[in-house]
């Protein structure tokens, strides 16, 4: 009758057995990477990072925006070394409350100025282009917009996918602000609500949908789309890029910062430098089809080159700082209703 | 020992129960301090407030928090019934009723707790959006319009399909422990099976509804994995919105869901003090009813609950699993994938199995001074404790951060197992709670008094006499703290020791990375593990009593 006392007994020993083995060591040859990016896309990175410098990686994944956060809770004691985030708004706040280290200018300086921060707190890692992704059974190429401005139009009432609560789509936005201003930005967004543009939780939703027909068009990111086909070859999705130039074609990095709060920034930066070799690089583009930031890597097969995607005339940082704001038009707007 | 059991005695005969006896101060001491460990996430909440100098008049006062707290509210309500209804019929059928293949149905009734939400609406989405499967399969014999499943109904349907086993369990372990008497009396008289439910069992189990329908209505309104794939906008998925980039509005948001739970669970409660308690000591087998002509229109009833809430998903991952094996054979493999699930298995399996006892262990007193003494202390304690489950997991993970995370020594515990355990206790104490609290309800007095006029110990009396009539309240509490521990994932994510992957957050990185195959052969691993252990550790000792 004493056996419910003798389990519970042997379960608080297993409990504490278990602290005593999680105790880690501040060895300063590992760090901690908190990974926004795809446990199966950076692992096989961080291993060739670790057999080519000898520095031991725990690497921990989550969302990128729920990293922030976490990052932002831990405060001075955050375990994490680096940081690599899917978008730059998640980078741009914690820039904001001063957790991401300076980075060395011969890091930030390995790619264009547009794809850094201004004030070297993270520098970019991978391009992704926004793109209308549309359905060929239901939709004439010929009948594509020429610019995603004129998806208010009514003819499109109803037929585009919207992602409000993404992290893209609001990158986008806030650039379209920085473009076209508040009111012009409003007005848009305006007009894709009175459009009844049917929102959906996240990019791959809205890819699934146009596949499946239930949406003809949708905003998203250039490779969720090619990913889906990888998947299933016969779905009939199509990505459109709009030309270069328009906010609808508007390149998003993803980025790497080191944490203010390191005790191993020498280390950190290593793997931010790693992760902007060639062959990291190339293995970006090959593994994700996204496109590789460092000068002279080519672009994924078949996809258009980034370099006809002008982005200087984009504050990236404007991006991270404007994140606030950006959401709060999106909200007024009622498209995300 | 023997003047205070006589006062014992001498109270529990009288209703009202106001003038009860003191409890012991030891346990007094335990219940204020789980009160206190339990406060932890509405503290974080309302320090962030202070900290961020939330505007809470302006958010209050806005219809922008008024149109999803109602969402929320209807939400729930509308969950709570249907699931009510589901999870009591479902219990009486496989319990207390002769139906076909009852032993089996037993097993898998409480299995759909195990879906992440998230899952479940990714499945429902992939049967029955247009295009989707359920219309592949239909059109050919001529269906091919389907009710639109986004928003409030798909919402609905999905959390009452993965949330029902909230009531199942506590009613089916009741269910299991009535006397047979008063049924037979009642069939003796006349009294069709029907009419046998509706007026002997159904008074006798209606603190365990309640305590179902408590915890389905919380865990809605906290929930966002659903509610945001499903496009229904309710509290938790604003705060989720704003989460990052509109701090002040997502703590705000935040604390208004943790009012709005205390306030209910304090109203549920104010209900429960007041309704009769039946105490109840099983001497022989409960009483099967034979269902007669509505044997197989019962087995239909229970075919279509299951059959949509485990059967269709597990139908849908299988053919997922099946086509990626299919298309890709060179990158995934039956074998290699399914063997690199078996250590997230373990992982997985340890935690579910861990939190549960501990959970037990943790509100067995709380239980104890509301059910036993009525203590306004418990009764408090107890709040902090069922409350608790309404605060999303997020905000729970982030406030054992802020908390422990420059506390001296607990710091060092920061990413190791202990916190998590401690994390998944916060958050899902509140399943244990109730079912023991029922459990303890159950648990005669006049047997311990007995006991006690005969020479046995407090000790002694609480595993010979106590555990033995709480065990099937008890592990019915243990079995849901279990499978919601082992679907648990934004507190796992920001917790775990690194490298400690479960099933669950396996299934996330699968649908982050696109990978449908890998994720169904991880969702399918879950449902074999959960069935499993709710098996080993829950039913097949609920047989027993």
């Amino acid at each position: 009758m004493k056996t419910p006392l003798r389990i519970l007994t042997a379960l608080l020993a297993l409990t504490l057995l278990a602290t005593a083995c999680g105790d880690d060591s501040g060895d300063s040859s590992s760090i901690t990477v908190y990974s926004g990016r795809d446990q199966d896309l950076i692992e096989p990175l961080l291993e060739a990072f670790t057999a080519a410098t000898g520095i031991e990686v725990n690497a921990r994944y989550e969302g990128s925006a729920d990293l922030a956060l976490q990052i932002q809770t831990e405060g001075g004691n955050s375990p994490a070394d680096v940081f690599i985030s899917q978008s730059p708004g998640a980078l741009g706040l914690l820039a904001g409350e001063d957790r991401l280290a300076p980075l060395d200018s011969s890091l930030t300086g390995l790619v264009d100025p547009g794809y850094a921060a201004s004030d070297d707190t993270w520098v970019g890692i991978t391009g992704r282009v926004r793109v209308i992704v549309y359905n060929s059974d239901l939709v004439d190429a010929a009948d594509l917009p020429a610019t995603v401005l004129d998806l208010t139009d009514p003819q499109y009432a109803g037929q585009v996918g919207v992602a409000p609560e993404n992290g893209s789509f609001q990158d986008f936005v806030t650039a379209m602000r920085s473009e076209l201003g508040e009111d012009a930005t409003a007005e848009w967004l305006a007009g894709m609500a009175a459009n009844n543009s049917p929102n959906y939780p996240k990019n791959s939703a809205i890819v699934e949908a146009v596949g499946r027909g239930e949406v003809p068009l949708g905003l998203v990111n250039h490779y969720y789309n090619l990913r889906a086909l990888e998947a299933d070859p016969s779905l009939p999705s199509v990505n459109h890029f709009l030309d270069a130039g328009d906010l609808g074609s508007l390149v998003i990095v993803t980025g790497g910062a080191v944490l203010e709060s390191s005790d191993a920034k020498s280390e950190a930066e290593q793997l931010l430098a790693f992760l902007l070799n060639e062959e990291s690089q190339a293995a970006f583009a090959a593994g994700t089809q996204e496109y590789p930031l460092l000068p002279g890597v080519a672009a994924p097969t078949g996809l258009p080159a980034l370099e006809g995607y002008a982005t200087d005339t984009i504050d990236y940082s404007v991006l991270g700082d404007g994140l606030t704001g950006t959401i709060e038009l999106i909200r007024e707007s009622g498209l995300a209703q | 020992m023997a003047s205070p059991s006589s006062a014992t005695s001498l109270s529990s005969t009288d209703p009202t129960g106001d003038a009860r006896e003191r409890p012991p101060v030891g346990l007094l001491v335990l219940g204020i301090l789980t009160g206190v460990v339990f406060l932890g996430p509405f503290a974080y909440v309302v320090s962030r407030n202070v900290d961020l100098g939330t505007d809470l008049g302006s958010i209050i006062w806005s219809a922008d928090t008024w149109e999803p707290l109602r969402r929320s509210l209807w939400l729930g309500f509308m969950v709570s019934a249907t699931s009510v209804v589901v999870g009591t019929g479902l219990a009486w059928l496989t319990i207390r009723t002769d139906l076909p293949g009852r032993r089996v149905f037993r097993i898998l009734a409480p299995l759909p707790l195990v879906f992440p939400s998230f899952v479940g609406a990714t499945a429902l989405i992939a049967a029955f959006a247009t295009g989707g499967l359920a219309e592949e399969l239909l059109s050919p014999i001529g269906i091919d319009s389907l009710p639109d499943m986004n928003g409030f109904r798909g919402a609905w349907l999905v959390l009452t399909l993965f949330t029902f086993p909230y009531v199942y369990l506590p009613v089916a372990a009741r269910m299991a422990s009535l006397p047979p008497s008063l049924e037979e009396s009642a069939r003796l008289l006349g009294r069709s099976p029907w009419g046998v439910f509706r007026t002997v069992v159904l008074p006798q189990v209606s603190s365990a509804i309640w305590a179902g329908a408590l915890l389905v209505f919380l865990y809605t309104i906290s929930d966002w994995g659903a509610v945001n794939l499903l496009r229904y906008d309710t509290l938790t998925r604003d705060i989720y919105a704003d989460r990052l980039f509109d701090q002040p509005r997502a703590m705000g948001l935040a604390l208004v869901l943790g009012v709005v739970a205390l306030i209910v669970v304090s109203a549920e409660r104010s209900l429960d003090r007041r309704r009769q308690r039946v105490e109840v000591v099983r001497t022989r087998a409960a009483l099967i009813v034979p269902l007669g002509r509505w044997r197989w229109p019962a087995l239909g009833g229970v075919v279509l609950v299951l059959g949509n809430a485990l059967a269709g998903p597990v139908a849908v991952f299988v053919f997922w699993g099946w086509r990626g094996i299919r298309a890709n054979s060179d990158t995934i493999g039956l074998g290699t994938d399914l063997g690199e699930l078996v250590t997230p298995a373990v992982h997985t399996a340890q935690a579910g199995l861990i939190t549960a006892a501990i959970a037990i262990a943790v509100v067995l007193p709380v239980a104890w001074l509301t059910a036993r003494y009525r203590s306004r202390v418990g009764g408090a304690a107890n709040s902090m404790v069922v409350a608790g489950f309404a605060l999303p997991g997020v905000v729970i993970a982030l406030s054992i951060v802020f908390w422990a995370i420059d506390a001296p020594i607990i710091g060092r515990w920061y990413q190791t197992f202990p916190l998590l355990i401690l994390a998944y206790v916060l958050h899902f104490g509140a399943q244990a709670t109730r079912a023991a609290h029922v459990a303890v309800g159950a648990v005669p007095e006049r047997l311990s008094d007995a006991a006690s006029t005969l020479g046995a110990g407090r000790v002694r009396r609480f595993f010979t006499i106590e555990i033995p009539l709480m065990t099937p309240g008890l592990l019915a509490g243990a079995g849901l703290v279990m499978l919601s521990t082992m679907k648990e994932l934004p507190a796992t994510k920001i917790l775990a020791p690194t490298g400690f992957d479960t099933l669950a957050t396996e299934i996330w990185s699968a649908g982050e990375s696109g990978a449908l195959a890998q994720g169904a052969l991880a969702s399918l691993a879950l449902v074999a593990v959960s069935a499993v252990l709710t098996w080993a550790v829950v039913l097949r000792r609920l047989d027993h009593y």
